[in-house]
Order: C-alpha cells, then sequence, then structure tokens
C-alpha cells in the first residue's frame, strides 16, 4: 500500500526561515496576480479595465480627497484589529469585536441622546471613554463565562454579536428614536460638541485617528517590550510553560478580551460621534469582522497591521470608486478584493513553506 | 478639481500609448458631456424589488436623452458614512443628478444639494425639502386598499397577514388601507403584522410568512421587501400574496394576487426635463394613482368578476380624487377616534401617521 501513498504530490514544508526579499515581493506579486485576473473579467463584462484599475487601485491615493477617505476608514480598521491581535497573540480568539464596536457606539451615544442640549468640550472625550468602557463590558460577558465555564469564546463573542444588533435595534425602535424622524429607527442627529473635532480642514478625518496611532504604538511597546506582552504570547505560545512559570491563563483571557472589546468599543464610539453624527442601524458595514482580516493580514505585528489596514481601507475606497467611476457591479468589486487577499495569502504561503515533491518510492516486491 | 485633472492626463497618457486603444475604452471624454444621473439604492439590485423599479423608472429617460444622458446605478450601499462618500464622490466626478434611493441617505444628500446648488437630487421617502431637493413617496395605500377588498373576498380564515419591513409611516398607511379595504367587503376582517426590520432578508421574511400562515393567515402582503421570499413561500403553502413595487407573478404563477406596482418614469422623466431647462424647484413629491406613479397590476383571475367591477370602481373614483380610503369615520386599534366621519386625511397627516386602525390586531412597535 504505501508504494502509492500520493506519488506526485507535493507537500507543504515550513522553511527554516522565510527570506526578507520574498516577504517584501509577496504583496506586489499577489497585486499583480490578481490585476490580471481580474482585468479578464472585465473585458468579459464589457468594462474599460483601464479605467477599473485606475479608480480601484490608483485612484484612492491621489487626490487627498480620496485619501482622506482611506485614512477615515483606515481608522476604526486599524484600532479594532491592534486590540484583537493582542488577543490572537495569546490564542484567545474574540471573534465578536462587531458586537463590541456596536456597544461602543450605544454606551458613547448615551450623551447625545440623554443630554441634547449639553454643551462643553468635555462630551466627547466622555463619549470616547463611554465607548472603551461598553466595548470592555461586552467583552467581559464573553471572558466571564471562558474563564468560569471554560465556554468556548469563539462561539460566546459570535453569538454576543446577533444579541448586539438585536440590542440596538431595540433601542433605535424603541427608547433612543428621535421622536421627530416618523418613525425610521435612528436616533437624533447629535450636537455639535458630541462630535469629534475634525483632524485636517475639509475632511472627515478627525482626531480620533491620532488616537488610533497613538494606541498602535502603545500596542507595540506592550506586546514587543513589556514582560506583559510576554507574558501573554508565552501563554498563546506555549500554555503549560506558561502555567509553570506562574503566569495565570484565567489573567490572560481577561485581559485580551477586555483590550478588544476596549478598542472595539472605542471605534465604535469615534464612528457615531465622527462621521455618522447620530446612533442608526447600519453603524457598522462589517468592521468588526474586516479587522480579524487585517489582524492577520498584518501578521499580528503591530507594525504589520498599520500597513494592512491602511491596505484594506484603500481596496474600500478602491472599490467604490470603481462602482462610481467605472460602472462596476458591486459584485465584481467583491470578486477583486476576494481574489486579491486569496492571491496574498497564497504568495505568503509560499512565503513561509516550500513545495517538496515526493518521487514516487519504488519497492522490491519481498 | 484636482482629482478630474490628474484622471484625465493620465487617461489621455494611456490612450496616447495605443493601451485604451487595444483594450476598447470608450471615448469618455467627448467635448459635449452628457448629463450624469446617478442613483444609489441600499439593496442589492435584483430583478424585482425597489430597486428595479427605481431603475426601471430611468429607462424612459434614457430613450429620450439617449447620449444626452449617462445613468449610472449604485447599488448595496449601506445608510451611513459608505453612502455619504459614494454620493459626494459622484458629484465630484461631474454628475448633476442624484437619486438617492433611501431614507436613510436624507442627510448626505441633503448636504450635497445645499453645498452644490447646480447638482438636483431626488431622495426617497424623506420630508426634507430645498429648493434643489425634492423628496418623493408612493401613495401605495390606494393600491393596498383595493388589494385589501380583493383579499376579503378571497380568504376562507378571516385572517389577512403582512410581512412588513418598518414601522414607518409609509408602510404604516399601506397596512391600514389593505385592513380598511378588506373590512369594507367584510367587516370582520383581521389582519397581523410582522416587523421584520429589514429591507432585504430573505430567510427572515420567509419565516415571517410561515409564522402568519401558523396563525391561520390566508392572504399575505409582502409589505416593501427586495426579495421574492415570501411570495415563493406563499405559493408553496397555496395561499395568495402579493406585494409592492414590480411585479412578482413568475415567482408564484398560481396563487399571485396582484401588485401595487410603482411606475417612476413620468416623475424621473419630468424632474430632468426640469433640471435640463433649468426650472426644477424642490417640491414634496408624494404621487399616486392619479399622477400614474401608482398602479395595480397582475390581477389574480380568481378575483371574482362582480368584485373586480366593484374594485375598478373604486379605482376609478381614486384616480378623480373623489375617494380617499382615509375618509372618516375610522377607528383606532385601541378604540379611540382616529378620523372624524365627513373628515378625510390631508397628505401631511396620512405622511405622519404613527397610528394603526381597527382590525389591525398586533400592535405597532413603540
Amino acid at each position: 500500500m504505501s508504494a502509492f501513498s500520493a506519488p506526485f504530490l507535493p507537500t507543504l514544508v515550513r522553511r527554516e526561515r522565510a527570506s526578507l526579499a520574498a516577504t517584501l515581493l509577496a504583496p506586489p506579486v499577489a497585486l499583480a496576480v490578481a490585476t490580471v485576473l481580474n482585468l479578464g473579467l472585465y473585458l468579459l463584462i464589457g468594462r474599460d479595465p483601464v479605467a477599473v484599475v485606475y479608480a480601484m487601485l490608483f485612484e484612492p491615493f491621489l487626490s487627498w480627497a480620496s485619501f482622506s477617505e482611506v485614512l477615515l476608514k483606515t481608522g476604526p480598521l486599524l484600532l479594532i484589529a491592534q486590540g484583537l491581535a493582542i488577543g490572537f497573540r495569546a490564542k484567545v480568539f474574540n471573534i465578536g469585536a462587531e458586537g463590541q464596536f456596536i456597544l461602543g457606539a450605544i454606551f458613547a451615544s448615551a450623551i447625545p441622546i440623554w443630554f441634547p442640549q449639553a454643551t462643553g468640550q468635555w462630551i466627547w472625550p466622555m463619549m470616547l471613554l463611554l465607548g472603551v468602557l461598553g466595548g470592555a463590558l461586552w467583552a467581559s460577558i464573553t471572558a466571564f463565562w471562558r474563564v468560569r465555564l471554560n465556554a468556548n469564546e469563539i462561539l460566546v463573542s459570535l453569538m454576543l454579536s446577533l444579541v448586539a444588533a438585536q440590542l440596538l435595534n431595540y433601542l433605535l425602535l424603541g427608547p433612543w428614536k428621535d421622536p421627530n424622524g416618523f418613525n425610521f429607527p435612528q436616533s437624533v442627529m447629535f450636537q455639535y460638541d458630541a462630535m469629534v473635532p475634525v483632524l485636517i480642514a475639509g475632511t472627515r478625518v478627525n482626531v480620533s485617528l491620532l488616537l488610533t496611532l497613538a494606541l498602535s504604538i502603545a500596542a507595540w511597546l506592550v506586546m514587543q517590550k513589556s514582560f506583559l506582552g510576554y507574558k501573554l504570547q508565552v501563554g498563546g505560545l506555549a500554555p503549560r510553560a506558561a502555567g509553570y512559570a506562574g503566569f495565570n491563563e484565567g489573567w490572560a483571557i481577561w485581559l485580551s478580551l477586555l483590550i478588544g472589546g476596549g478598542a472595539a468599543g472605542l471605534a465604535g464610539a469615534a464612528e457615531v460621534a465622527g462621521p455618522i453624527g447620530q446612533l442608526q442601524r447600519s453603524i457598522s458595514t462589517g468592521y468588526g469582522y474586516a479587522a480579524i482580516i487585517v489582524a492577520y493580514l498584518g501578521g499580528l505585528h503591530p507594525i504589520g497591521i498599520i500597513a494592512s489596514a491602511l491596505f484594506m481601507a484603500a481596496l474600500y475606497i478602491g472599490g467604490d470608486n470603481a462602482m462610481v467611476s467605472a460602472n462596476l457591479p458591486i459584485a465584481a468589486v467583491r470578486v477583486f478584493q476576494g481574489s486579491l487577499l486569496l492571491a496574498y495569502l497564497i504568495a505568503i504561503a509560499f512565503v513561509r513553506y516550500r513545495l517538496e515533491w515526493h518521487r514516487p518510492i519504488y519497492r522490491s516486491k519481498p | 478639481m484636482l482629482t478630474n485633472l490628474t484622471r484625465r492626463t493620465l487617461m489621455k497618457g494611456i490612450a496616447a500609448t495605443g493601451l485604451a486603444g487595444a483594450f476598447g475604452s470608450r471615448a469618455a471624454f467627448a467635448t459635449d458631456e452628457p448629463l450624469g444621473i446617478t442613483l444609489v439604492i441600499p439593496s442589492p439590485i435584483g430583478d424585482v424589488g425597489w430597486g428595479r423599479a427605481l431603475a426601471a423608472g430611468l429607462e424612459p429617460v434614457k430613450a429620450a436623452y439617449g447620449d444626452k444622458v449617462k445613468v449610472t446605478v449604485i447599488e448595496n450601499i449601506a445608510e451611513g458614512p459608505d453612502a455619504d462618500r459614494i454620493m459626494n464622490k459622484t458629484v465630484a466626478d461631474g454628475n448633476k443628478f442624484l437619486i438617492a434611493g433611501s431614507f436613510g441617505y436624507q442627510n448626505g444628500a441633503l448636504q450635497i444639494a445645499r453645498r452644490d446648488p447646480s447638482v438636483t437630487v431626488l431622495h426617497a421617502s424623506g420630508f426634507q425639502v430645498a429648493p434643489n431637493f425634492s423628496p418623493f413617496a408612493a401613495k401605495y395605500f390606494q393600491g393596498t386598499y383595493l388589494l385589501g377588498m380583493a383579499a376579503a373576498t378571497l380568504s376562507k380564515t378571516g385572517k389577512l397577514g403582512s410581512v412588513s419591513a418598518f414601522a414607518i409611516p409609509e408602510l404604516i398607511t399601506s397596512i391600514n388601507a389593505f385592513t380598511l379595504g378588506a373590512q369594507a367587503v367584510r367587516p370582520d376582517i383581521e389582519v397581523s403584522v410582522v416587523w421584520v426590520n429589514s429591507w432585504f432578508d430573505p430567510a427572515k421574511e420567509q419565516e415571517a410568512a410561515k409564522a402568519l400562515m401558523a396563525q391561520k393567515c390566508d392572504v399575505i402582503f409582502s409589505n416593501a421587501q427586495d426579495t421574492p421570499s415570501v411570495i415563493s413561500a406563499c405559493e408553496e403553502a397555496g395561499i395568495y400574496a402579493f406585494n409592492l413595487n414590480s411585479s412578482m407573478k413568475s415567482y408564484a404563477p398560481k396563487t399571485y394576487l396582484g401588485c401595487v406596482a410603482t411606475d417612476w418614469s413620468p416623475f424621473f422623466k419630468a424632474s430632468v426635463d426640469a433640471h435640463v431647462a433649468g426650472t426644477f424647484e424642490g417640491a414634496n413629491a408624494f404621487l399616486g394613482v392619479t399622477d400614474k406613479v401608482v398602479k395595480v397590476v397582475d390581477w389574480s383571475p380568481d378575483v371574482p368578476a362582480e368584485v373586480m367591477t366593484k374594485i375598478k370602481e373604486i379605482e376609478a373614483k381614486i384616480a378623480d380624487g373623489s375617494f380617499s380610503p382615509f375618509a372618516g369615520p375610522i377607528a383606532k386599534a385601541d378604540g379611540s377616534e382616529g378620523v372624524a366621519s365627513g373628515a378625510t386625511l390631508s397628505d401631511g397627516e396620512i405622511v405622519a401617521m404613527d397610528w394603526h386602525v381597527k382590525g389591525v390586531t398586533t400592535p405597532l412597535p413603540k
């Protein structure tokens, strides 16, 4: 039998070390492959491929107006991904950032909804703080059941996202509905002081982007330079060793989820107090889930995540541009984004692994 | 401006090298720029439903203007920052006529209209008006009244149901008129409602339809769904169903009761004409049978001839303005007086209706 064991099939073998050149080359190669594949698709559906590629890949960077939108979109992706990556490295898989984002938005909205007449520069910082609190509280439910009952945190956090969406629906259809909004499920528009100040005049980029960058640096310091980060990582890589060293697993779970939840909650607060300006149903277009991809694309490294968040944001903005300027249907935009991610993951796999072709093994009959 | 310039320069550069020619690039930068018309809708554009009805309404505009207009339909855009960006981008690209196909686009679209008086905006289901900004809505209730008459005739159980999207006045009035039309034929009729809180959620809509069937409802009104899910579930169960906007008869060849169709082309055509002539004036466009925007089509052959005659009589009276479904006396669901005897609700009162008539057994979500 063994003579037939996959004679010509290759197997993946982990490289001793990934070469730096290959690591740097992977993204442009992936981009080139995906672009060429999709050019064929655009020809097939009768769109102008040059216009599409231009709108999708170049336009986001070629004007300040477009690039500021990329930065705006980077904010929540970056913030959530940084928070999640800390947990992922400790092997705590918080998949429910979407729900924590929503709770952050809800907590932050409480001030302008309950005190629509309030004024003062304390309002928006307080809202951001409440957002952190809301997200962390929501994540603590998952932490509690994980530590107490060993309930799977992936399932608990994911399902709590659905609960969060219903909580938002309840508030918008009931107590927090705008009394003058003709029964539409949305809150009042927030007052001026409840909005995070704009950072760059003429754009929608606000001060929360600075906060996000500062927190990214903090994440880097904590994870790479501090004993706390070391303990978290050891807990993820070798839980038993961590246990013998006296690192408490429950403590690591709590910390991971609170950081992830707090970051997602802050992102939610910055979104309602930023470009949206009210609480409504579609406050998140899946940031909590997209951030998981961002975290892994960035290699769970704080600096890598900054790059991957920018990249994902540019992809979104480029996709929107292609719909507007090149008349591309949304399905084709999704295909491009999907094939680009797929090509990148394949490229990265080849950076880390190599193919080994097994020659057929001939055995003499006994 | 900057975007346009760089883009043109680059495109020209590409064209000069012959690349664009090789890809079959359109001559997009002719000297006589066509009027750019952009339609933005929240759901994926299907074969049927709200988005399809709006897109179809632009066909006669295209036919009339030919090369002088360029129509772009952008689908599946969540209400919020993404929608704002896309609408801004389309106007920055030089499109001067914007149709914002969802209530939730109101704030972003209104900002565009205020910023640039040369842009004309039509906005679905809203209440804000500006010199270059018209909200538009259909008087669905005129059609659902007629279908209520047919439904009551065909119902054996005396119970009717409605799967409804959001508890907004537009949909509340269509349920109320449906109930009143049914009571005109059979006074003891009862109507149950399930609110799914989504414009587009096939699974939830189908479940809601099945829940209504379990309550013995044997005619179901699919109130503002963008999918044929309810209609096809009813066909399977062998009970009558009807819907709004565009005909779904092909999904229920046996049990399709009819369609309260909307034909936006008279309104779109008139608005584009006015924009081109420079005479556009923003106004609240609340359009119905008289305006040839609302019409009932694809009546089921099962409706008895004498009932059909009566329905046609009422339809003619609605068209010439001598009959309104909301003529008193009408009692509210809680038993109090809704419309006094001899009084008739004005358009203004209808667009703000936030109560159900007696006979609707499901309380309105508060």
